[in-house]
C-alpha cells in the first residue's frame, strides 16, 4: 500500500508541474480590414467603370504585426453572392460570363508594422463584361492568421 | 489574460481533485464483467483474455467488443468508442469520422482489419474511416507509439479491428441488426448469416444505412462572417447512405487455419452545401429544402474493397502466420464547377473530366506479410516483415496532391519475456525502408506569368517527377509489473512515419477550409519518442485507471499557415505550407469505477493533453485539433429483473473544458455540458436472447461546439438530441 501511495504522490506532483507550464504569451488575434475610414475604396455596392483605373484604400490593423494581402475581383453574374457586408446591393439579372473581369494580386506590407494605409492602383479593361462583381480582400498577419471582406461592386 | 489563466488553474485542480478523490479502481467496462459469450455460446473473448493481454502489454490498450459498441452506438465506429478517454474523433458530420488518439489522427493513426493496415485517404479531415462499424466484433486501441508492430504510420497509435472469431462447429445462424435514429432520420439494418460443419465455415454480413440532414440547435450559422440561414435546423445536404458487403470463409482445423476475406463499404454523403468551394456560398435553397433526404452536390462517393487471405499453421514449437491483401479505395468528390484562378469561366466542353468531378482518388494496395512466433524457455520470440506497394490515380478538374506510387518494405522482432507470474518484460526493433515516386501535373488552363514586364500565358507545372526513399530504425522497451490487485507498466519507444505525398507534393485549394494547400519535398521521415507509464488497481468494488505519457517529436509535420497568398491557382486565398518543428506533449487519461451496489456504480473517465511546438514558425502554439481536456461521470444500475437478461439504465455527463490553446486558423472554443442517456436489456426468447438498446444523445438538445469537429472552424454546432434505438435479434437455423 505504501508503494502505492508513493506512486500516486509522483503521479500527482507530475501533473502539477505540467500544469504549471511557462505559457508564453501567444497571438491570437485576427487582423482587422477597415473599410469605414473617409476615403476608403471600394465599399459596399461601389461602382467602378470600365477603361478606367480606380485606388483600392483601405486600413489595416493587428495587435502584433501584419503579414500580407491580397485582391481578388471576379464575376457575380450567378450570384452566387458571399457578400460579408450586412446591406445589400441591387442587382442585374443572372447571365453568362463571355468576357468576365479577372483580377489576382498580392501585395506586401512593410514588415513589423500594426497600422497600415493600403493602397493599390487597378485598371479595368474597357472590354471586359460590365455587371455584378465581386471584390475581395484577404488580409494575413504574420503569424497567418486571416480575415477577408467580401464586397459586392458593379462594373459599368 | 488573468481570467484564462485562472481557468487553467481550475481545470489543473479539477484533474488533481480528480486523481487525489479516486481511492480504487478497476478498468472493467460493464460489458466486460460477465464474460463475453459471442454467437452461438462459444466463448471466444471474453473478459479473463482482454485482463490477460492488458498485464503482459507495456503500452497502454483499451479493448472494446460489439456490446459497447451497440450500448454507445454513434454515427460511425469511431463516434461509438468516443466513450473511452483519449479516444476523440473528427466528425464529418453525422455519418462520417476518423480516429483522434491523444490529438494525432491523420496519417499518425493506423487502423488495422482483420491484420491489414486499412489504407483510405486518411489524410484528408473531410475522409471518414471506411469501416462497417456492425461488422466488429472487438477492436483493440494501442493510445501510443507502435511503429514497432505496424511500421509507419502508427507514431499516434492504433485501431485494430479484430477478426471475427469462427462460428461453433455444426451451426448455421445469423442475426439481424436494426438501428433507427432521430436526429438525422436514419434507418439501419445489418443482416448476418453464418455456419460451419467440423471444419469449414462462412461468415456474412450486408449492412444498409439510410440517414437524411441532421439538425442542430439553431437557425442560422455563420460560415466565416457570412450568416446562413439553416431551414429547420436541418444542416443542408448532410444526408448520406452505405451499403456494404462482408464476407469471410475458410478452414479451421487443429494445426491448419486459412481465411479468406472479402468486404466491400460503399457510402455517399453530402457536405453541408454552403461552405466548400472557394469561398463561403450561397445556394439554391428552394432546390436544397425541398427534401431533407437527398444528396445534392457537393457530396462525395467512396467504395473500399478489401480481399484478404490469413494462414496460420503450425511447425513444432513455430506458430507461422502470413497474410496477403489487396484493397482499392475509389473516392470521388462532386461539387459544381467554380472557375478559380485564370481558369476559363464556362467549363469546356472537351474537358478530360466530367464538369461536376471535382476530384477523384483511386488507390489499389496489394500487402504481404509473414511472421513466426516461437518460445525459447520463458522468451516469446515474434519475427517478421511485411511488404506494401501501392498505386495513386487521380483525376477530376480540380487538383490537390499528384500521382504517384509508393513501396514499404518492414522487418521485425520483438521478445516478450515471462520472468514470472509478476514480471514481464518487451523488448522490439524493427527496421523500414519506404520510397515514394510522385508524378508531373500540369494545369489543364493557362495562366498569365509576367517576366521583365512581358506577360505570358503559361501551362503552370503543379507537380513534378518526384521520387523520394525513407528509411528508419525504430524500437521499443516496456516491463510490467503485476503484484495482485496492482498491475504498473512502463514503455518506452520510438516511431517514425514517412511523410505522404500531400505533405511533400500538394499544390492546391482545400475547397472545405478555403484555403491553398502546399507541400515540402524536403521533409523528413517525421519520428516520434514516447514515454508510457500505466497503473491500474483492479479490486471487487473498486477500480481505478491511470495512463500518463510524454512525447517529444523532433521534427513533427506540419501544415502551418503562413502570411502569404497564392495568385494563380489560389485565386488570393492564403498559403499554408508543411514545415517540421520540434513538438512537446503529455497528458494523462483516468478511468475509475465504484460500485455502491451489485447492481449500482458510478464511472469517471478524465483526460487531459498538453501539446506545444518548440521550434518553427509557430514556435509556443499547440498543434490543431488539440482536444481539450474532459470529464465523463456516468451512473449504472444494473437490477435483477426475472424476465429480462443484463437490463442496464445509466446517465451520463461529460463536461468538456474550453479549449483557449489554438493555432490559426482556429477559433477558441468554450466549454460544454452534454447529458446522454441509455438504458437496454435482453430479453430472453428462447435460446437465443433479443438485445434492446435505446440512447438519448444531447439529452437537453444542448447548443455546443466541438472543437475536433470537422465543421468546427465554420462555427457548425454539434447534432442536437438524438435518440437511438438498435436491437439485435440472433436466430439459429440449425445446431
Amino acid at each position: 500500500m505504501k508503494k502505492i501511495t508513493f506512486l500516486t504522490g509522483v503521479v500527482v506532483l507530475a501533473f502539477a508541474t505540467s500544469c504549471s507550464s511557462d505559457n508564453a504569451e501567444i497571438d491570437t488575434e485576427y487582423p482587422v480590414i477597415d473599410i469605414s475610414v473617409a476615403n476608403a475604396f471600394p465599399i459596399q455596392c461601389s461602382t467602378i467603370e470600365r477603361g478606367k483605373t480606380f485606388t483600392f484604400k483601405a486600413t489595416f490593423n493587428d495587435n502584433v504585426a501584419l503579414g500580407s494581402y491580397s485582391l481578388d475581383i471576379h464575376h457575380n453574374f450567378d450570384h452566387h453572392t458571399h457578400s460579408t457586408e450586412v446591406t445589400s446591393c441591387e442587382m442585374d439579372a443572372v447571365k453568362k460570363p463571355l468576357k468576365p473581369m479577372l483580377f489576382i494580386n498580392n501585395y506586401t506590407i512593410p514588415n513589423g508594422v500594426k497600422s497600415y494605409e493600403a493602397t493599390a492602383q487597378i485598371t479595368i479593361p474597357a472590354d471586359v463584361d460590365p455587371g455584378d462583381y465581386h471584390f475581395m480582400i484577404r488580409l494575413a498577419d504574420k503569424e497567418g492568421w486571416q480575415t477577408l471582406k467580401g464586397l459586392s461592386i458593379k462594373i459599368l | 489574460m488573468k481570467n484564462a489563466l485562472s481557468m487553467y488553474w481550475k481545470y489543473c485542480f479539477l484533474l488533481l481533485s480528480l486523481l487525489i478523490a479516486a481511492k480504487a479502481f478497476s478498468q472493467n467496462q460493464p460489458s466486460d464483467k460477465k464474460p463475453e459469450i459471442k454467437e452461438l455460446n462459444e466463448v471466444l473473448v471474453n473478459g479473463n483474455s482482454i485482463e490477460k493481454r492488458k498485464k503482459e502489454e507495456s503500452l497502454n490498450v483499451e479493448t472494446v467488443n460489439n456490446s459497447f459498441i451497440q450500448r454507445n452506438l454513434g454515427g460511425s465506429l469511431m463516434q461509438s468508442l468516443q466513450k473511452l478517454p483519449g479516444v476523440k474523433t473528427i466528425s464529418i458530420g453525422s455519418g462520417g469520422s476518423k480516429p483522434l488518439i491523444r490529438g494525432l489522427s491523420f496519417n499518425q493513426v493506423i487502423v488495422v482489419e482483420n491484420g491489414l493496415k486499412h489504407e483510405g485517404q486518411q489524410w484528408g479531415a473531410d475522409h471518414g474511416l471506411e469501416i462497417d462499424q456492425y461488422a466488429v466484433n472487438r477492436v483493440e486501441i494501442i493510445k501510443g507509439p507502435s511503429s514497432f508492430i505496424y511500421g509507419s504510420d502508427a507514431v499516434g497509435g492504433a485501431v485494430n479491428i479484430k477478426p471475427l472469431p469462427l462460428p461453433s462447429q455444426n451451426t448455421f445462424g445469423g442475426s439481424v441488426d436494426l438501428t433507427g435514429k432521430s436526429n438525422n432520420a436514419q434507418f439501419g439494418s445489418s443482416v448476418n448469416l453464418f455456419g460451419r460443419n467440423e471444419n469449414w465455415f462462412f461468415d456474412s454480413r450486408v449492412t444498409t444505412m439510410d440517414y437524411g440532414d441532421y439538425r442542430v440547435p439553431t437557425d442560422v450559422v455563420h460560415v466565416y462572417s457570412y450568416a446562413v440561414p439553416l431551414y429547420k435546423n436541418h444542416l443542408r445536404n448532410t444526408a448520406g447512405r452505405e451499403l456494404d458487403f462482408h464476407l469471410s470463409s475458410g478452414y479451421s482445423g487443429e494445426h491448419f487455419k486459412s481465411v479468406f476475406y472479402f468486404s466491400n463499404v460503399h457510402t455517399k454523403s453530402g457536405f453541408f452545401a454552403n461552405a466548400h468551394g472557394l469561398e463561403p456560398r450561397n445556394v439554391d435553397l428552394e432546390l436544397h429544402d425541398k427534401s431533407s433526404r437527398d444528396i445534392l452536390m457537393p457530396y462525395q462517393q467512396v467504395n473500399h474493397l478489401k480481399v484478404s487471405n490469413t494462414t496460420s499453421f503450425q511447425l513444432g514449437n513455430h506458430a507461422f502466420e502470413t497474410q496477403i491483401g489487396f484493397q482499392n479505395n475509389f473516392r470521388r468528390e462532386y461539387s459544381h464547377y467554380v472557375n478559380h484562378g485564370y481558369m476559363p469561366p464556362i467549363y469546356p466542353k472537351e474537358m478530360y473530366a466530367p464538369q461536376d468531378l471535382e476530384r477523384q482518388y483511386d488507390k489499389d494496395v496489394w500487402s504481404f506479410s509473414a511472421k513466426d512466433e516461437f518460445r525459447i524457455q520463458n522468451h516469446q520470440i515474434t519475427v517478421g516483415s511485411n511488404l506494401a506497394f501501392q498505386q495513386n490515380e487521380i483525376g477530376g478538374w480540380s487538383f490537390l496532391i499528384p500521382a504517384f506510387t509508393q513501396f514499404n518494405a518492414g522487418l521485425f522482432a520483438y521478445d516478450k519475456i515471462e520472468l514470472n507470474e509478476k514480471w514481464f518484460f518487451n523488448g522490439a526493433v524493427r527496421y523500414d525502408y519506404g520510397k515514394i515516386k510522385m508524378k508531373s501535373y500540369y494545369d489543364w488552363f493557362q495562366s498569365p506569368v509576367s517576366e521583365n514586364n512581358q506577360t505570358e500565358l503559361e501551362y503552370l507545372q503543379r507537380s513534378q517527377d518526384l521520387t523520394k526513399t525513407f528509411d528508419s530504425f525504430t524500437w521499443s522497451v516496456g516491463a510490467n509489473y503485476n503484484p495482485g490487485k496492482l498491475s504498473l507498466k512502463a514503455n518506452l519507444g520510438s516511431s517514425f512515419r514517412m511523410p505522404i505525398a500531400k505533405e511533400l507534393a500538394s499544390n492546391g485549394v482545400n475547397y472545405h477550409y478555403f484555403r491553398f494547400e502546399k507541400g515540402n519535398p524536403n521533409l523528413d521521415a517525421e519520428r516520434s519518442y514516447q514515454l508510457d507509464l500505466g497503473m491500474e488497481w483492479a479490486a471487487q468494488n473498486f477500480s481505478f485507471q491511470l495512463t500518463p505519457f510524454v512525447n517529444y517529436f523532433p521534427n513533427f509535420i506540419y501544415l502551418n499557415p503562413t502570411s502569404a497568398h497564392d495568385i494563380y491557382y489560389g485565386a488570393g486565398n492564403q498559403v499554408f505550407e508543411y514545415e517540421q518543428s520540434k513538438v512537446f506533449r503529455y497528458g494523462a487519461e483516468l478511468q475509475t469505477r465504484y460500485y455502491f451496489l451489485k447492481s449500482l456504480s458510478a464511472e469517471i473517465g478524465a483526460e487531459y493533453l498538453y501539446s506545444e511546438q518548440k521550434s518553427g514558425s509557430k514556435k509556443g502554439y499547440t498543434l490543431p485539433f488539440s482536444p481539450p481536456p474532459s470529464v465523463l461521470i456516468g451512473l449504472n444500475y444494473e437490477p435483477q429483473i426475472s424476465f429480462l437478461k443484463e437490463p442496464y439504465f445509466s446517465v451520463d455527463y461529460r463536461f468538456t473544458a474550453q479549449q483557449n490553446n489554438i493555432v490559426p486558423p482556429e477559433k477558441k472554443t468554450a466549454e460544454s455540458h452534454v447529458f446522454n442517456l441509455a438504458f437496454g436489456s435482453k430479453i430472453k426468447t428462447g435460446k437465443q436472447d433479443i438485445s434492446i438498446n435505446i440512447q438519448i444523445q444531447n439529452l437537453f438538445n444542448t447548443r455546443y461546439l466541438n472543437h475536433t469537429s470537422f465543421y468546427r472552424l465554420i462555427e457548425l454546432p454539434e447534432a442536437g438530441r438524438n435518440i437511438i434505438v438498435s436491437m439485435k435479434i440472433p436466430f439459429l437455423i440449425s445446431r
